[in-house]
Formats: structure tokens, sequence, C-alpha cells
């Protein structure tokens, strides 16, 4: 059960390097399995989600910006709907007073009776009028009908009269006037017969133009009203209906168009604005018609896009997140797996081949203990005759002569003895002070005599500067041993084999090792290094021995490189710190 | 029996002739190859040559056809370092008897014997 978990926890969590692989780890080839892998998933969730939320921002702002364009374009259509109707309003009733005063005259006009009698008919055909006047030239009220008594009024200074005077027709703003009730002054001006002018009045109520107005009202949200040029409240408002009835939004210079624009409210709530100015073909108005819309209304349609768009970036993000992780996780599982058989397939290689250098030098130890042991024998013989074949062995100076002999090839023997197990100590790294002079001249001394039976020359040159260097003396004697033998395998009977060491500015020793044998051709000179990689015939070389030489070099913080060329010989070079460093750990 | 001793290890090569010639052998110790030839050029003549095979300079096999051509009727026995060594198995068509460091001395005798009596040594033995 627990290992099933695991194993599916490894689908997302890979396994890294453990602390059983430490032994291992100078054979992988990534460092840091772990750093691959986050460097992984960074690299591809970048990759992935980058264009992910850059879709997805700009799918927002596409959104936002084409309901922008709707909502200001349905103000706009809602607004221009409305100021003709509000348009319409003012131009029938100016056209009945333009009408009346033309069919009907001054004269008949300027008798109350009469005008009473017109008034009536008018609320007849449009109701929404309170009163009618007739006022002359000079501003002076001469006839009036209505509920108030106003006759005699003087009007001369009023702006609607002087305005009236202009353009043949007005209409007021909203006024309390002395009636103190809200009401709009419509009138027209028209002449009499004898050249002068007079004017018709009707005051308006403003009940029926605030209901024309709210026929537009389509919600909730929806603010429809007029205003002065200056922005002050002419019908009540939703909004901005207070004590000072004043609308706060800054409209720009007069339009003959409807306009529609996005603003903000008072508490910055954004609120769409249409706006259009009202003018009759009679005269112009001084109203404003203004629809406000708040944007907040419009929202919903926004939310729940934002929500859709939303729920798709969360939901793609997730995916592409696990697919990555997974992937990642797989790659790198597959990879460490790889790379830590390929460790372990080294490192076993290693130690077969040092279990293979053993058995080697244990042959030729064997070997060179064979000499002093048949000359023990054959001494030992000797004096095992002159006991049994010669009488007269007492105070015989050549027996002690023998036994002297005896000895001292028993301390040959013990010589080889020594440096066979100097040679076969376990190969920990323990830096310790070596006399690399002293260290080539050991191994040499091993292979000194198939030299001399192959006519070999040997040529050693390190410089008594070289100083003792911190490193582990195991390894450096098999890097040195490998090399040694490598470069005996490459040459002929008769060739030369040059050993030379010298100093790489202050910190590092570099040891040559150079043959004048057969060389190693360009192709192969890149894999000398590669593991199982040989020249040789099957089953006489494993392609290890360089492979591991690299490794070991690299165990003691140095540098291996191989120069060759064909016929002409090879030389590899070793750098190696004069001080130990201290293992990364 | 005249036997020729060639080994590059002086102190075995005396050794070994010492004990021969307590047992009644002519011996003649060189200490490599060259030396070898010089005593043959010289007119010197034996039934049985003993040679080590790994010598520095002229090795034993060589050294072998090289006293061949002097003396065709010098018969040999090589001595070897190695338990095994492929020197002897390379020269198989030619008869090679190779015999292991350290000797037996009595194995080496028994050899002597036998191959210098094959080949009518012991008319010579007579002789003496």
């Amino acid at each position: 059960m627990k290992e099933s978990l695991r194993r599916a926890l490894g689908f997302v969590w890979p396994r890294f390097q453990e602390d059983d692989d430490a032994h291992l780890n100078p054979y992988f080839t990534f460092r840091d399995h772990r750093r691959t892998w986050w460097m992984v998933i960074v690299i591809l969730m970048t990759t992935a989600l980058l264009p992910l939320v850059f879709l997805t921002i700009t799918h927002y702002q596409l959104v936002q910006k084409s309901i922008d364009i709707e909502s200001q374009l349905r103000t706009e259509r809602l607004a221009s709907n409305a100021r003709q109707a509000v348009t319409l309003f003012f131009e029938e009733r100016l056209a009945a007073l333009t009408f009346t005063a033309k069919e009907v005259g001054y004269d008949h006009l300027s008798q109350p009776g009469y005008l009473a009698e017109v008034l009536r008919n008018l609320k007849l055909g449009f109701g929404g009028l309170t009163d009618l006047s007739v006022i002359s030239q000079s501003g002076k009220q001469v006839a009036y009908a209505g509920p108030f008594n106003l006759e005699g009024k003087d009007y001369s200074k009023q702006p609607w009269y002087m305005e009236c005077q202009a353009h043949d027709a007005c209409v007021s703003e909203v006024f309390l006037g002395y009636r103190d009730m809200p009401h709009i002054v419509v009138a027209v001006k028209s002449f009499q017969q004898d050249g002068r002018f007079f004017i018709l009045r009707a005051t308006l109520e403003t009940e029926r133009l605030i209901q024309t107005m709210s026929a537009f009202k389509t919600g909730p949200h929806v603010d429809i009203f007029l205003v002065n040029q200056a922005g002050l409240l002419q019908t009540p408002s939703e909004y901005y209906d207070g004590e000072a009835r004043q609308t706060d939004i800054q409209l720009p210079d007069h339009s003959e168009s409807t306009k529609a624009m996005l603003s903000a409210d008072r508490s910055g709530q954004p609120i769409v604005v249409g706006y259009a100015s009202i003018e009759t073909k009679f005269s112009p108005t001084s109203f404003v018609l203004m629809v406000v819309k708040q944007k907040a209304g419009m929202m919903k349609v926004w939310l729940d896009l934002r929500r859709e768009i939303n729920w798709f970036f969360v939901a793609s993000a997730i995916v592409i997140t696990a697919v990555v992780i997974l992937t990642s996780s797989f790659m790198v599982n597959k990879v460490f797996k790889a790379d830590r058989d390929k460790a372990n397939t080294m490192a076993m290689a290693e130690q077969n081949s040092q279990l293979a250098s053993i058995g080697q030098l244990a042959a030729g130890v064997a070997h060179e203990i064979n000499n002093p042991l048949a000359l023990i024998n054959e001494t030992a013989g000797y004096v095992k005759d002159l006991f049994t074949i010669k009488a007269q062995y007492q105070h015989d100076p050549e027996l002690m002569e023998q036994i002297d002999s005896i000895l001292d090839a028993v301390d040959r023997c013990g010589t080889i003895t020594r440096q066979l197990l100097s040679f076969a100590r376990r190969l920990d790294l323990r830096a310790q002070a070596v006399d690399l002079k002293k260290m080539v001249a050991d191994v040499i001394n091993f292979h000194k005599k198939e030299a001399a039976y192959r006519n070999i020359t040997l040529h050693v040159d390190i410089p008594d500067e070289i100083p003792r260097i911190e490193t582990d003396r195991g390894k450096l004697q098999q890097v040195i041993l490998n090399l040694v033998n490598n470069a005996f395998q490459a040459v002929e009977d008769g060739c030369l084999l040059d050993i030379r060491a010298e100093m790489e500015g202050a910190k590092k020793v570099r040891l040559s090792i150079r043959d004048n044998g057969c060389g190693i051709s360009e192709e192969n000179i890149q894999k000398v290094f590669d593991p199982f990689f040989t020249t040789k015939k099957e089953g006489q070389g494993t392609g290890l021995g360089l492979s591991i030489t690299f490794g070991l070099v690299q165990k003691l913080h140095g540098n291996i490189s191989v120069k060759s060329k064909p016929g002409e010989g090879t030389t590899f070079i070793v750098t190696l710190p004069v001080y130990a460093e201290r293992e990364a750990a | 029996m005249k036997v020729l001793l060639v080994d590059d290890e002086q102190k075995f090569a005396l050794m070994l002739s010492k004990r021969l010639e307590l047992r009644g052998f002519d011996v003649k110790p060189c200490f490599s190859g060259e030396e070898a030839l010089e005593v043959l050029k010289k007119g010197a003549r034996f039934d049985a040559a003993v040679l080590d095979i790994k010598m520095p300079g002229i090795g034993g096999v060589e050294l072998k056809q090289k006293l061949s051509l002097l003396d065709p009727n010098l018969r040999f026995v090589f001595l070897t370092g190695h338990g095994s060594d492929d020197e002897c198995i390379r020269e198989e068509d030619i008869e090679m008897i190779c015999l292991p460091k350290p000797l037996q001395i009595n194995t080496l005798i028994e050899t002597l014997h036998r191959i210098v009596g094959e080949s009518g040594g012991s008319e010579k033995d007579k002789k003496l």
C-alpha cells in the first residue's frame, strides 16, 4: 500500500540523489537533478502560461472595449429618441401658438373673453397649458386668460421676452415666476396690420414634459432629465436631485447631434452619459437632454463573461501545470535513472578495473619475486649440497657467504612485497603529501624489467623544484600506472617513453607522459576517454582503462588531456592542484 | 657432460653452476646471450645449453636459434620465471623443454641426461 503510494507520488515528485548514492556522485553527468527538474518546470511553465496570460488579458480588454462601445451606442440611441420626443413636444405647442396668432390676429386675441375661448380649445387639443396672454410690443400684457390675475404686468425685462423679440419664438427655462410653480413659457411673435408686433405667450406645466421623457426610461439604472446650459436641473432626476439641483457632469461644447461618453459619478461609479441640445425649428432652447446610465446596470453581461474567462484561464492553467509537472517528472525520472545506472556501471567498472590492475600487479610481482626465490632456492640447495656432499663444511668461510646470499635474496623479496602492499592499499580519497618523483620511480620500477626486455628507453625528468603535492596517493599511483601501462601497450619494442613534470603557475603541477608509438587517429582521439571505447582486439581490452583514469583525475580535482599524431606518438597531460581541495560536501 | 648455462641473474647462474659441478657436470656460466655467443664463437662446444627465456638483449628463444647455427648438435633446456610462459607455447613446432623457476635440481639433471642421451651425447660421455 505504502509502496504503491510512493510510486504514484513518483510521477509527480521524482526521486533524486540520496545519501546512499553519494559514492556515485563523481560519475553523474548532471550534478543536481533536482535543479534540472525545477529548471525544466519553470521553462515549460513560462513558455506555456505566458501566451495564455497574454491571451486572457487581451480577451479581457477586447470584451470590455466592445461592451463600452455597445453601451455608448445604446445610450446615444436612447438620447436621440428622447430628444426627438422633447423637440416634438415644444414644436407642437409653438406651431399651435403661431397658427393661433396668425389666424386669429391681435384684435381678437386682445379681447379677454376671446382669449379664454382660445385657451380652452388649446387645452382640449394639447393639455398641459395653464394660461395664455397677449403682450404688446412695449412688453405690457394686454390680455390674459388663466387662473391668475396677471393683467397689466410688464414683461419687457423678462429674458424670454427679449429672446422672443430676437427669434420670433422662444422657449424659456423652467422657472417659478410670479406664481411660485415650476413652469415653462413658450411664446411666438406675430405682426399686427399696422406693422407693430405682439407676442402670444402660453405657460406650460412641466408635468407633461416629464411624462414624455419618462416614457423612455427603460430600466432602474437609467435617468433621463433636462438641464440648462449651465448644468442646472430643469426636470427631476433620480441621481442628481438635491438642494443644489446642479449636475456635476462636465459637458463638452454645444453639439448639434446626440453624443455619448464614459464618465464617473460622484461616488466614482462608472456611468455612460448621452446628451443632446434641444432645438426646435422655431427657435433654439437652452435645454440639454441628458441620459445617464449606471454602468453597473450593464455590467452583468460583462461580469458573466469575465467569470467565464476566469474559469477558462484557471482550468487551462491547472491542466498545463499538471501536464508540465507530470512530463518534467517523468522525463527527469527517466534521465535520473539512466544517469544513475550509468554511474553505477562506471563505479562498478572502476572497481573491476582496480581489481584487474591489482591482479595484473600481483602477477607482475609474482614474476619479480620468482627471480630472488630461484636464487634462494639455488643458494639453499647449494648449502644443503655442501652439508651432504662435502664433508669439510666446518669452518668453511664459503658457507657464511652463501647464508648471506640467502638473506640478501629474502630482503629483495621483502622489498617487492612491501611495494605490492603499498599498491594494493584501498583507494579512498585521502589527501597526503606525495613526492611525485618517488611515486613515478615506484611505478617505473614495476616496468623496468619489461622495458629492458623490450628495449624501451625510459626517460624520466622530474625536477627537484616540484613540491610535494597534497593528493590521494593510491589514486594518483593508479593514474600514473594506467597511463604508463597504456603507453607500454601503445609502443613497439625499441621505442621511447618520456615522463616529465613541470609547474603550471604556483598552484598546479603538469605531468606529461609522452611516447613515440603508433599515435591515435583524429576520429578516435575524441573518444579515448569514453567508457568501453577500445581499439584493441575483442577480449584484449575492456576499453575502461582511460575512462577510469579520467574519473580518477577528476576525483583528484585535476584535468587530463591528450595530444596525438598518428605515427608520431601520443602525449597524455595530467594537471593536478598542489594543494588538496576540500570535497564540495 | 658439458653444459652452457645462460642467465642474467648472475648469482643464480653461479649458484646453479656450482651445484651442477658438485654433481659432476662441466658447467660454463654466462650472464648474457652475447657472452654465450662469444664463448661458442671461440670454439667451445657443449652437449647442452640451459637458457633463461627472458633476458635483456638477446632473449632465450632468439639465442637458441643463433647457438644452433654455430653448433647444430647442441640440445636446449629453457628456464622461465613465469608459471606459464607463453613463449614456450609459441614455439611448439620445435621441441622445447621449459622448466619453471625455482628449479628442482633433480628435474634439471634428469632432463639434461634425457636430451643428451637421446641424441647420442652418451657417446661423448663415454669418451670423457
